[in-house]
C-alpha cells in the first residue's frame, strides 16, 4: 500500500466506503457487539481522510485545486458529500444517512476510478503551467464543486425520502423503513440542503461571472449555457419548493434528476483553452474549469 | 332460559381467517341493529342462550340450544338479516360445536386468534359483548360459565406465555408509524373521530408518548354505540379538546394524525375532502387511520400526495409481521389453551344441566 500514490489512496478510500456501506446495511438488521457499533462511521472518517490526502497530493501535483479531469471532479464532489455529511451529523444524528453516503461514494468512486480515461494526466502535457492561475477562479471552482457535493447529499436524502415513502405507502414494515429517518424530517433536511447548495452555487456563479465578463474568450457558449441552465434549474426548484408548488415525492424526484443532469453536464462541456492545450488527449469533462 | 340436558353448544362466526375486509363488512351487524338482531334470535325455535360478539374484525354468535336447532337456521337468519346469499354465508363463516367452541373462545379471548396476535382489545370487547347479552338475559348457565372461564384462560395465557410481549397493540403500532412519518410523536396534533375502544387504545399510546394536542369529535356527543362513552368524556380523559363535528372538514388541515373509529355506514372523509385539506398543508404529511368497519375514509384518499392512509387490515398485517418470531410461543399457548378447554368441556358435560 503506497500512501503517496493518489490512485491507491482513492481506491482504499472507496474500499472503506464500501465496507462501511455493507456494515451499515447489516447493522440495520443485526445488532453489533459493543465497541463495534461505530465501525461504519469510523470507516467513513478513515475514507474521508484518505480521500483528502489523495486530493491534497494531486493538488500539489497540478499546482492548484484538482478539478482538471473526470476523476478529480467526481472525487471532489464525493469528498464534499462526505464533508457535508460529517458536518450535518453533528446536528443530525443519522447513521443511515452515512450508510447511504458511503453507498453513493462506493458507486461513483468505483466508476471514476474504473474509467482510465477519466484520469488523463493533463498536468504532464507540454506547456502546462498551472490549472488555475487566478485565485478567484479557484474559489469559483471549489465553491461550485462543494455545492455539487451538497446537491449529491440532497439526492441521497431524496432517495431515502422516496424509500421511506414507498415503504409507508406499501403498508408493510419493509426492510429499511423502520430504520430510515422520519419522512417529515427528510423533507425539511432536503429543503435546507437545497437552500444551502443554491447559495454556494450562486456565490460560485457570481465569482465565475466576474471572470467571464473580463475574459469571455475562455468560456465556451455550451459551457455557459449548461452551467447557467443548471443554476437556473436549482433556483427554480428552490422557488417552487418555497412557494409550496413542488413538494413531497415530486420534489424528491426533481432533486435526483437535476443532480443526474449536473453529473452528466460535467462531461458535456469543456473550456476553450483546455481543448487547445490538450487536443491530443481524450475529451475531458470540464464544466467548472473556467480557465 | 335454562338449557335442558340435551342442549348443545354452537358457534357461527366470521373473521379475518375466512373473510376479507369487504366480506366482513357485509356480514358485520350495524351497531344500531343489535337489539333487533337479538330479538330475532330469541324467536328461533330451540335456542336457549345466545351471545353476539360484533367487533371490527369478527362477528360471532355463540349459543346453547336444543338438539332440534340446526346451526343452518341461525346462519340463514343472519343471512336474511344482512340480506346476504346463504351460499355466501356458508363460504365465509365457520361453524363450531361442543368442545371446539370452548377451544375457539379461549383462543379468541387470549388474543391468539386475532389479526394482531396477542392484542388485548379483544378481551375488553368480549367482556362488553358478554355484559350486553347478560343485561338482555340471553345468557344462562352454559354461556355464563363458558365466558367467565374464557376470561380466566385469557388472563392465564397473558401471564404465563409470551403472547402479549412486544408491540402487538394497535396503538403502539400506530405510534411507530407516526414516528416514521413525523419523528416526534409527542409533537403530533391528533384528531379522533368517534369514541370507540380502538380510538381510546390509540389515544392511550399517543398520550404515553407525550402527545398534548389531542382533539376528539363525533357525529354525536351523545352515547357512542361502540364504547358507550361520549366523545367529550374521551377528550376529558386524555386532557384533550372537543371539536364540533360540523367543523371536522374545515379543520382537517390543522391535524397531523386523524383516527376515524365510528360505526358510520358511510365514508366520513372522502377523497375530495382530504384533497382540499391537503391544499392547506401541502408539504406536511397527514397520517389517516381508518379503524372502522365499514370503512370511514375513502380508499382513494390515499392517492393524495403526502397522505398515508392505513386501515385495520394494514395495521394488523404490520403487527403480525413483527410477531413472526413469536409464533412458537403462540403454538405453546394454543396447546395449553386446548388442554384447558378440553378440561372445561368435560366438567361441563359432567353436570346434568349442561350441553352434551
Amino acid at each position: 500500500m503506497n500512501l503517496n500514490d493518489v490512485t491507491s489512496l482513492l481506491w482504499i478510500a472507496t474500499f472503506c466506503f464500501g465496507i462501511s456501506f455493507v456494515l451499515g446495511m447489516v447493522k440495520t438488521r443485526h445488532s453489533f457487539p459493543y465497541g463495534l457499533q461505530e465501525c461504519p462511521f469510523i470507516l467513513i472518517v478513515i475514507g474521508f481522510f484518505l480521500q483528502t490526502r489523495a486530493l491534497y497530493l494531486r493538488g500539489i501535483e497540478v499546482h492548484g485545486c484538482p478539478l482538471g479531469n473526470g476523476l478529480e471532479r467526481t472525487q471532489f464532489i464525493l469528498w464534499s458529500l462526505i464533508l457535508a455529511f460529517l458536518l450535518l451529523r453533528l446536528v443530525w444524528q443519522l447513521n443511515l444517512l452515512g450508510t447511504f453516503c458511503a453507498g453513493a461514494s462506493l458507486l461513483l468512486g468505483s466508476l471514476s476510478l474504473g474509467l482510465k480515461d477519466w484520469d488523463a494526466p493533463y498536468w504532464k502535457a507540454e506547456g502546462y503551467t498551472r490549472l488555475f492561475q487566478d485565485p478567484w477562479i479557484e474559489l469559483h471552482a471549489s465553491l461550485a464543486i462543494f455545492s455539487y457535493g451538497l446537491f449529491c447529499l440532497l439526492a441521497v436524502v431524496s432517495i431515502m425520502y422516496l424509500s421511506q415513502r414507498q415503504t409507508l405507502l406499501s403498508r408493510k414494515p419493509g426492510f429499511l423503513g423502520p430504520f430510515l429517518p422520519p419522512i417529515q424530517e427528510l423533507e425539511v433536511a432536503a429543503f435546507r440542503l437545497l437552500a444551502v447548495g443554491v447559495t454556494f452555487l450562486s456565490l460560485s456563479m457570481v465569482v465565475g461571472t466576474m471572470h467571464w465578463t473580463r475574459h469571455p474568450e475562455f468560456v465556451s457558449q455550451t459551457k455557459l449555457a449548461v452551467t447557467s441552465a443548471l443554476w437556473i434549474g436549482y433556483l427554480v426548484l428552490l422557488g417552487m419548493r418555497m412557494s409550496n408548488r413542488l413538494y413531497g415525492s415530486r420534489f424528491a424526484k426533481w432533486t435526483i434528476a437535476l443532480f443526474a443532469i449536473a453529473l452528466l453536464s460535467l462531461s458535456l462541456v469543456s473550456s476553450k483553452q483546455k481543448k487547445q492545450a490538450f487536443h491530443a488527449l481524450p475529451l475531458q469533462p470540464l464544466a467548472l474549469n473556467l480557465r | 332460559m335454562t338449557p335442558s340436558p340435551d342442549s348443545s353448544l354452537f358457534l357461527l362466526g366470521t373473521s379475518h381467517q375466512v373473510a376479507n375486509l369487504n366480506e366482513r363488512e357485509s356480514i358485520a351487524l350495524p351497531s344500531d341493529s343489535i337489539d333487533s338482531f337479538y330479538r330475532g334470535l330469541q324467536e328461533l325455535d330451540g335456542l336457549k342462550e345466545c351471545l353476539v360478539l360484533n367487533t371490527c374484525n369478527r362477528t360471532e354468535i355463540y349459543g346453547a340450544a336444543e338438539d332440534n336447532l340446526k346451526i343452518e337456521v341461525v346462519s340463514n337468519y343472519l343471512a336474511e338479516f344482512r340480506d346476504l346469499d346463504p351460499e355466501f354465508m356458508i363460504q365465509k363463516t365457520y361453524r363450531r360445536a361442543g368442545p371446539e367452541v370452548v377451544r375457539h373462545l379461549f383462543e379468541v379471548a387470549s388474543g391468539i386468534d386475532s389479526q394482531m396476535v396477542g392484542e388485548t382489545e379483544i378481551l375488553g370487547q368480549l367482556k362488553k359483548a358478554y355484559d350486553d347479552a347478560s343485561e338482555r338475559a340471553f345468557t344462562g348457565k352454559v354461556l355464563n360459565r363458558l365466558f367467565q372461564k374464557s376470561f380466566q384462560a385469557a388472563k392465564w395465557a397473558r401471564t404465563n406465555t409470551g403472547i402479549s410481549r412486544g408491540q402487538v397493540n394497535l396503538g403502539n403500532v400506530l405510534c411507530e408509524l407516526a414516528r416514521r412519518i413525523f419523528g416526534q410523536v409527542g409533537q403530533c396534533r391528533v384528531l379522533v373521530v368517534g369514541a370507540g375502544e380502538v380510538a381510546e387504545g390509540a389515544l392511550e399510546a399517543f398520550k404515553s408518548r407525550g402527545s398534548e394536542a389531542i382533539t376528539v369529535t363525533g357525529r354525536t356527543f351523545d352515547w357512542c354505540p361502540l364504547s358507550r362513552r361520549k366523545p367529550d368524556e374521551l377528550a376529558q380523559k386524555f386532557d384533550g379538546f372537543t371539536l364540533a363535528y360540523s367543523k371536522l372538514h374545515d379543520s382537517l388541515h390543522l391535524f397531523d394524525v386523524v383516527l376515524a373509529s365510528t360505526a358510520s355506514a358511510k365514508a366520513l372523509l372522502t377523497h375530495k375532502q382530504v384533497e382540499v385539506a391537503m391544499k392547506k398543508r401541502p408539504s406536511k404529511p397527514l397520517f389517516v387511520i381508518d379503524a372502522s368497519v365499514p370503512r370511514n375514509v375513502e380508499e382513494a384518499a390515499s392517492t393524495v400526495e403526502n397522505v398515508y392512509l392505513y386501515n385495520m387490515d394494514d395495521v394488523s398485517a404490520i403487527a403480525n409481521e413483527n410477531l413472526q418470531s413469536r409464533l412458537t410461543e403462540v403454538e405453546r399457548c394454543r396447546t395449553a389453551l386446548s388442554k384447558r378447554a378440553l378440561r372445561l368441556w368435560e366438567q361441563m358435560r359432567a353436570q346434568p344441566s349442561l350441553p352434551s
